[in-house]
C-alpha cells in the first residue's frame, strides 16, 4: 500500500513491562496475557492516518531483559520515535525510566520523539506509581505522556499515533532532515519526489499491489 | 637494505632461520623507530614476507602491527600496510594450491592467528573505527577502508560466532558496517556485501539489525542497479546476504513483506523466451532468487506469514510470472526444476493461488493445463529425476488443503468425465497410467500423487472406488481398488524396471491413505476374498531385511481394516481379523511388524519436510503426508490390536449407547434444524411484512402530504370565497361534527347543492328585479312623469337595501359554513394522522392501512370532485357577480335619471302651484268682479260668468275666438 511517510519506531523498557504486548495491541489488536521473553527484537507494521496523510509505522520491540541491552542499542540511531514503557504496578521500572532515558538520548539522534507510557492502567488496586508522578517525570524531561493499558486497549491506539503527529509536526517545522534515512522516517511513494513539507500535494492513493 | 637483500634471496639458502632473523629486525624497527617512514617501510618490508612466511610474520609481527594500528593512525599508508600483514596471515584464502594436509595446517593457523587478535576485544573495536567512513572522499580513506574490510571479513570467516559477539556489544558496530554498503567505490561496496555475509551468517540478532538499517532497501537497489538476473557476482553475492537475512528469520521476512519488496523480486522473473542464452552467472543469480522466493514461502515458516507472502506474490503478479517461466521454452532444467518448486511452495495451501495454478494453461496447441503437462514430464521416464520429483511437489501442493482441486483430479478418472473430455489426455488417465506402468519411478511419483488427491476427503475416497479399469480386450473391467492389490499380490514377482520395493510400498501407501478414514473402502477392500489372506501371509513370512519395510505397510493396512471397520461384512469383522492375528502372526509379532515403519532410516527424513527431496531413486521411499498418517495410526492401532474381546465389547457398548445418545441428539439436532427453518421462515415473513408495513407507510405519508396539499389549495379557495362575499346561507348549523368523513362531506356536498340552488334562486330574483328595473326605466323614459315613479324608486331602494341585508346574513353563513369547513378538514386530518400510528402493527395493521388507504384515496376523489364543483361554483358566481355589477350600473343610471325625472317633476310641480295660485287669485278676482257686478245689478249665470271669465283675456281679443276656445277646453 502506498504511503506517505514511513516511521520507525522503537519500543524501550524493563523486561515485563508489557512492549510487546502493546505492539500486539496496537497491529493485531489482541493481547496475549501469556509473558513471552522477547529475544533480542520483534518487528511489526502498521498504517495510520494523520492529517489525511496514509502513515506506515515500522516498530521494532525490544528485549527489556539486559542481556539484550547491547543489541537493543543498535536500534535507537535508526528510530524516529521511542515508546519508554514503564509499569504502573512496579516502582522500580518507574525508577529505571532516566536510566533509559539516558541511554536512548546518548545513542539516538537528537530529534527522536519520546513518548512516556505508564501501561497496565487496568490494574488500578495494584498501582503504585501515580499519574501524577508519571506527568511529572515526562514534563520534567520533555516528553510526552499517556498511561494505556495493552489488555483494555485503552490509548494504545493514542499512544502510537500521538507519537506519530508529534513526529509529523517535526517534519512540518523542517526540524527532520527527512532526506536522510538515518532519521528513521522516509518519503512514501505517495509524495512522488516533491519535498515533503509541502502538504497540499498528496495524490490519491495508487492502487498499490495490495501488500502493504 | 640488507635486511631486504635478505627477504629477497631467503627463498634459495637456509630460508628458516635468515628469515626469523630478518623479521625479528623488522619487528623492532616498526616497534622502536621514531621514524614514520622507517616504521613504514618496515611493515611494507613485513607485508611483502607475511604470505610466505606467516608463521613467522604472525608470531613475531602481531603484537607491533596491532600497535601500529593503535598509534599511527594519521598515516593511511602505514595503516593500509598492516591491515593487508594482518589479512594476510590471518586469511586461508591464498592457500587452495597447497595440498589437504598442509591446508588443515594453514586453516588451523588462521583460526589462531583470528584467536589471538580477536582475545583483545579492543582491537576489534579498534578495526571497526578505521572502517568508519570519516575520510569518506579521501583516497586516504581507501587504503584503509578496504584491507580493513577484507581483514574483518576474514576475522568473521575464521572465528564467526566470536567476533559477530564482539561485533554485536560494541556501540553502533553493526551500523558502521552498514554504511559499507553506501559506499561510492564499488570495491568496497562489493566487499562490504562480503563482510556483511559473513557477519549475518546465522546470527538472528545481526540480521535484525542490518534488515534495521535498511539493508533490504540497498541491496535491492543494488541488484536493480547490476540488472538483475543479468548483473554478475555482485548479484550474486547480494543475494546470498539476502537469503542470510530472511532465512529462518520471521522477524525480517515480516518486515521484508511489510516493506513491501516482495513487488520488487517480480522484474527479477521477467526473462521471457528471450533466448539472449543463459550464462553460468545468470542460472546461479536466478536459482538464488527462486530459493529467496522459496525461503519466504517455506512450509516451515509460521502458517500466517507464509500466507500473507502467498497472497502478496499472487497480488503482484510474481506467481504469474513464475508460471510463465514453467511454461516457456529453452529453460535451463535446473532452473526450471527449481522455478516447479518455487511455483509449488508459493501455492501450497493457498487456495487463491491453487485456483489460479490450475487456470495456467501451456501454450501448446490445443492449449493443454499446465497440470497435465507437468504430469506428463512425471510419469515420463527420460525426464531428470530431481525435475520429475518437482512435478510431484508441485502436485503435492496444488493438492494440499485443496478440496476443490482434488475433486477436480478425481474427477477425471470417473466414467462420466472420461467421455467428455474426448482425445486429450487428463491428469488422471496420466496418473492410472504411471501407477501401472512398468516404471517403478512413474508408479511411486503416480500413487503418491492418487494419494494426495484423496488426502483428508472423504468424498474423493469414496469416488474413486468407482473407478473402472478397462483391462485386456475381453476380460471384465476391474476396479482402481482391484487393480492395486492385484499387482500388489504379485509379491515380487512383478517386472519393473527400477526398485521393486518402490512400486509396492508406493501402492501399499496409497491403500492404507485410501482406507483410513473410510469404512466404506475398508468394506470394498475386505470384500475381496484374497486380500486378507495375502496381507497375513506377507506379515507372517520371516522374510530378509528388503521385505521388513513392505512387511510393515501390509500390517498398517491391515491394521486400518480393523480400525476403520464398520462391521458390515460378517467374515471380516473387527474380531475375526483380530482373531486372525492372533492365530496366525501373533499380536507382538504384528506390533513389531507396524514399528517397522517408524523405525526405517528414510522415514524420519521425509517426516521433516513435505517437500520430496531425495539424493537419487533409490531414496525415494517415503511421502510426508504419509509419514504424518503413521504417526497418528501407528498408537490407535496398537490399542485397537491389544485390546480383548471383551474389552471391545464393553466399548462396543459404549459406542452403542454412544450411538443411541447420538441418535438423541441428532434427533433434537433434526429438530432445532427444523425449528430453525421455521424461525428463518417467520424471520423472512416478518422482514417481508416490515417491508410491506414501510411502504405502506411511506404511501400514506406521501398521501397526507398530498392531502395536505389539496387541503391548502382548498384553503386558498375558501379564501378567495370569503373574498367574493357570495356564499349562499345553508342551513348546515345543526350537523354533528362527530360524524364520519365521508357522510360529513356528502353533507357538505349537500349544502353546497342547497347553496347552488339557492344561488339558483337568487339569479333568478335578480333576473326579475333586473326586469323591473327595466320596466320601470321604460315607464320612467315615457314622456308622462308621474308621480308613481317616486313610489317605485322607493320601492327599489327598498328591494335593494333587504337584498343587501339578505347578502349580508348569507355572508355570515357562508362564513360559519367555513369554520365549519375548516372544522371538518380539521378532523379529516386528524383521522389521516391516526392512519400511520395504527399501521405499527404487522398484519392486521397491513388491511388497515390499506383500509385506511381505500378510504383515503376515496376522500381524496371526492375532495377533488368538490374541488371542482367549487371552481364551478366560483365561476358561476363571478359571472353572476358581473351581472349585478352591470345591472347595479343600469340602476344607478336609472336613478340618476330618475333625480333629474324627480327633480322635473319638483319643477313642473311648483309651476303647477303657481298656476294654481293664480288660477285661485283670478277665481277670487272673478268672484270680486262678479259680485261688484251683482252689486251693480247685472245679472251673472255663475257658470257661464266663471267661464266667459276664465276666457276674458282672449275675448279682449276676439269674442269669438272665446267660444270656440270654450267648446275646445270641453
Amino acid at each position: 500500500m502506498a504511503y506517505a511517510y514511513l516511521f520507525k519506531y522503537i519500543i524501550i523498557g524493563d523486561t515485563g513491562v508489557g512492549k510487546s504486548c502493546l505492539l500486539l495491541q496496537f497491529t493485531d489488536k489482541r493481547f496475549q496475557p501469556v509473558h513471552d521473553l522477547t529475544i533480542g527484537v520483534e518487528f511489526g507494521a502498521r498504517m495510520i492516518t494523520i492529517d489525511g496523510k496514509q502513515i506506515k509505522l515500522q516498530i521494532w520491540d525490544t528485549a527489556g531483559q539486559e542481556s539484550f541491552r547491547s543489541i537493543t542499542r543498535s536500534y535507537y540511531r535508526g528510530a524516529a520515535g521511542a515508546l519508554l514503557v514503564y509499569d504502573i504496578t512496579r516502582r522500580d521500572t518507574f525508577n529505571h525510566l532516566t536510566t533509559w532515558l539516558e541511554d536512548a538520548r546518548q545513542h539516538s539522534n537528537s530529534n527522536m520523539v519520546i513518548m512516556l507510557i505508564g501501561n497496565k492502567s487496568d490494574l488500578e488496586s495494584r498501582r503504585e506509581v501515580k499519574k501524577e508522578e508519571g506527568e511529572a517525570f515526562a514534563r520534567e524531561h520533555g516528553l510526552i505522556f499517556m498511561e494505556t493499558s495493552a489488555k483494555t486497549a485503552s490509548n494504545v491506539e493514542e499512544a502510537f499515533i500521538n507519537t506519530a503527529k508529534e513526529i509529523y509536526e517535526k517534519i512540518q517545522e523542517g526540524v527532520f532532515d527527512i532526506n536522510n534515512e538515518a532519521n528513521g522516517i522516509k518519503i512514501g511513494p505517495q509524495h512522488g519526489a516533491t519535498n515533503a513539507t509541502h502538504a497540499g500535494n498528496q495524490g490519491g492513493q495508487q492502487a498499490g499491489g495490495g501488500c502493504c | 637494505m640488507n635486511f631486504l637483500r635478505g627477504v629477497m634471496g631467503g627463498q634459495s639458502a637456509g630460508p628458516q632461520h635468515t628469515e626469523a632473523e630478518t623479521i625479528q629486525k623488522l619487528c623492532d624497527r616498526v616497534a622502536s623507530s621514531t621514524l614514520l617512514d622507517d616504521r613504514r617501510n618496515a611493515v611494507r618490508a613485513l607485508k611483502s614476507l607475511s604470505k610466505k612466511y606467516r608463521l613467522e610474520v604472525g608470531i613475531q609481527a602481531m603484537e607491533h602491527l596491532i600497535h601500529v594500528l593503535q598509534t599511527d593512525r594519521s598515516d593511511s599508508e602505514i595503516i593500509g600496510y598492516a591491515l593487508d600483514t594482518l589479512y594476510n596471515i590471518i586469511s586461508n584464502d591464498e592457500e587452495e594450491e597447497v595440498d589437504d594436509v598442509e591446508g588443515k595446517r594453514f586453516e588451523d593457523l588462521g583460526s589462531q592467528f583470528t584467536e589471538i587478535f580477536i582475545k583483545q576485544q579492543e582491537n576489534v573495536t579498534l578495526l571497526l573505527s578505521l572502517l568508519e567512513g570519516k575520510w569518506r572522499t579521501s583516497e586516504f580513506d581507501f587504503h584503509v577502508r578496504w584491507p580493513g574490510v577484507k581483514l574483518l571479513t576474514s576475522l568473521l570467516k575464521q572465528l564467526g560466532p566470536q567476533v559477530q559477539q564482539i561485533i554485536l556489544v560494541s556501540p553502533m558496530g553493526v551500523s558502521r558496517l552498514m554504511d559499507l554498503l553506501a559506499d561510492s567505490r564499488e570495491v568496497i561496496r562489493n566487499d562490504g556485501v562480503l563482510l556483511l555475509q559473513a557477519l549475518t551468517r546465522s546470527n538472528g540478532a545481526i540480521q535484525k539489525i542490518v534488515a534495521f538499517e535498511n539493508a533490504f532497501e540497498r541491496l535491492l537497489d543494488i541488484i536493480t542497479e547490476e540488472g538483475n538476473s543479468d548483473g554478475g557476482i555482485v548479484v550474486e553475492d547480494c543475494l546470498i546476504l539476502l537469503q542470510n537475512l530472511l532465512k529462518n528469520n520471521n522477524s525480517n521476512q515480516n518486515f521484508f513483506k511489510e516493506g513491501s519488496y516482495i513487488q520488487r523480486m517480480k522484474p527479477w522473473f521477467e526473462v521471457g523466451d528471450e533466448n539472449s542464452g543463459w550464462s553460468a552467472q545468470k542460472v546461479t543469480n536466478l536459482h538464488l532468487m527462486l530459493q529467496l522466493v522459496r525461503v519466504l514461502v517455506s512450509p516451515t515458516n509460521p502458517p500466517g506469514a507464509t500466507s500473507s507472502c502467498q497472497k502478496a506474490m499472487f497480488q503482484c503478479g510474481l506467481l504469474q510470472q513464475l508460471c510463465t517461466i514453467l511454461m516457456a521454452t529453452g529453460v535451463p532444467a535446473d532452473i526450471l526444476t527449481e522455478t516447479i518448486n518455487t511455483v509449488s511452495e508459493v501455492i501450497r495451501g493457498c487456495q487463491v493461488n491453487q485456483d489460479y495454478f490450475a487456470s495456467v494453461n501451456a501454450p501448446s496447441n490445443p492449449p493443454r493445463p499446465a497440470i497435465v503437462v507437468l504430469l506428463m514430464s512425471m510419469v515420463n521416464e527420460r525426464q531428470p529425476f530431481v525435475l520429475r520429483c518437482a512435478v510431484l511437489y508441485c502436485f503435492q501442493c496444488f493438492l494440499y488443503k485443496n478440496q476443490k482441486g482434488q475433486g477436480e483430479i478425481v474427477s477425471t478418472l470417473l466414467p462420466s468425465t472420461i467421455d467428455a473430455m474426448g482425445n486429450s489426455v487428463s491428469a488422471g488417465q496420466l496418473l492410472c497410467g504411471g501407477l501401472f506402468s512398468t516404471d517403478s519411478l512413474s508408479n511411486w511419483c503416480a500413487a503418491v500423487a492418487l494419494a494426495h488427491a484423496l488426502q483428508e476427503n472423504a468424498t474423493q475416497k469414496e469416488q474413486l472406488l468407482r473407478v473402472q479399469l478397462a483391462t485386456n480386450i475381453g476380460n471384465p473391467p476391474v476396479s482402481l481398488l482391484q487393480q492395486c492389490t492385484n499387482i500388489l499380490s504379485q509379491g515380487d514377482k512383478i517386472n519393473r524396471r527400477g526398485s521393486k520395493i518402490q512400486t509396492r510400498v508406493g501402492l501399499l501407501m496409497l491403500l492404507c491413505t485410501w482406507l483410513s478414514n473410510c469404512p466404506i473402502a475398508v468394506t470394498h477392500f475386505l470384500h475381496n476374498s484374497a486380500n486378507v489372506p495375502f496381507l497375513t501371509g506377507q506379515i507372517a513370512e520371516n522374510l530378509g531385511e528388503e521385505e521388513q519395510l513392505v512387511q510393515g505397510l501390509c500390517a498398517l493396512l491391515l491394521g486400518i481394516s480393523i480400525y476403520f471397520n464398520d462391521n458390515s461384512l460378517e467374515s471380516y469383522m473387527k474380531e475375526k481379523l483380530k482373531q486372525l492375528i492372533e492365530k496366525r502372526i501373533g499380536k507382538e509379532n504384528f506390533i513389531e511388524k507396524l514399528g517397522f515403519i517408524s523405525k526405517h532410516e528414510l522415514y524420519s527424513r521425509a517426516s521433516q519436510k513435505p517437500q520430496p527431496n531425495f539424493p537419487s531413486p533409490e531414496y525415494m521411499i517415503f511421502d510426508h503426508e504419509f509419514t504424518k498418517l503413521v504417526k497418528e495410526l501407528e498408537g490407535v492401532i496398537t490399542k485397537a490390536i491389544y485390546k480383548s474381546s471383551e474389552e471391545d465389547k464393553k466399548e462396543e457398548e459404549v459406542k452403542k449407547t454412544l450411538e443411541q445418545h447420538d441418535s438423541i441428539v441428532t434427533h433434537y439436532k433434526n429438530m432445532i434444524r427444523e425449528q430453525d427453518l421455521q424461525l428463518e421462515e417467520l424471520k423472512q415473513q416478518v422482514s417481508t411484512l416490515k417491508c410491506q408495513n414501510e411502504q405502506l407507510q411511506t404511501a400514506v405519508t406521501q398521501q397526507v402530504s398530498q392531502i395536505q396539499q389539496h387541503k391548502d389549495q382548498y384553503n386558498l379557495l375558501k379564501v378567495q370565497l370569503g373574498k367574493e362575499n357570495q356564499h349562499h346561507g345553508s342551513q348546515s348549523d345543526g350537523a354533528q361534527m362527530n360524524g364520519i368523513q365521508p357522510e360529513e362531506i356528502g353533507r357538505l356536498r349537500e349544502e353546497i347543492e342547497e347553496l347552488k340552488s339557492k344561488q339558483e334562486l337568487l339569479q333568478s330574483q335578480l333576473a326579475e328585479k333586473d326586469s323591473l328595473i327595466e320596466n320601470l326605466v321604460s315607464e320612467l323614459l315615457q314622456p308622462s312623469a308621474s308621480a308613481g315613479d317616486s313610489e317605485k324608486v322607493a320601492e327599489l331602494k327598498e328591494e335593494l337595501a333587504t337584498l343587501k341585508s339578505q347578502l349580508n346574513s348569507q355572508s355570515v353563513e357562508i362564513t360559519k359554513l367555513q369554520t365549519e369547513k375548516q372544522e371538518l378538514l380539521q378532523k379529516t386530518e386528524a383521522f389521516a394522522k391516526s392512519v400511520p400510528v395504527q399501521g405499527e402493527g404487522e398484519t392486521p395493521a397491513a388491511a388497515n392501512s390499506t383500509d385506511v388507504e381505500g378510504r383515503l384515496s376515496a376522500l381524496l376523489q371526492e375532495t377533488k370532485e368538490l374541488k371542482n364543483e367549487i371552481k364551478a361554483l366560483s365561476e358561476e358566481r363571478t359571472a353572476i357577480k358581473e351581472q349585478l355589477d352591470s345591472s347595479n350600473s343600469t340602476i344607478a343610471i336609472l336613478q340618476n335619471e330618475k333625480d333629474k325625472l324627480e327633480l322635473e317633476i319638483t319643477d313642473s310641480k311648483k309651476e303647477q302651484d303657481d298656476l294654481l295660485v293664480l288660477l285661485a287669485d283670478q277665481d277670487q278676482k272673478i268672484l270680486s268682479l262678479k259680485n261688484k257686478l251683482k252689486d251693480l245689478g247685472h245679472p251673472v249665470e255663475e257658470e257661464d260668468e266663471l267661464e266667459s271669465g276664465d276666457q276674458e283675456d282672449e275675448d279682449d281679443e276676439t269674442e269669438d275666438g272665446g267660444k270656440d276656445q270654450d267648446q275646445g277646453y270641453l
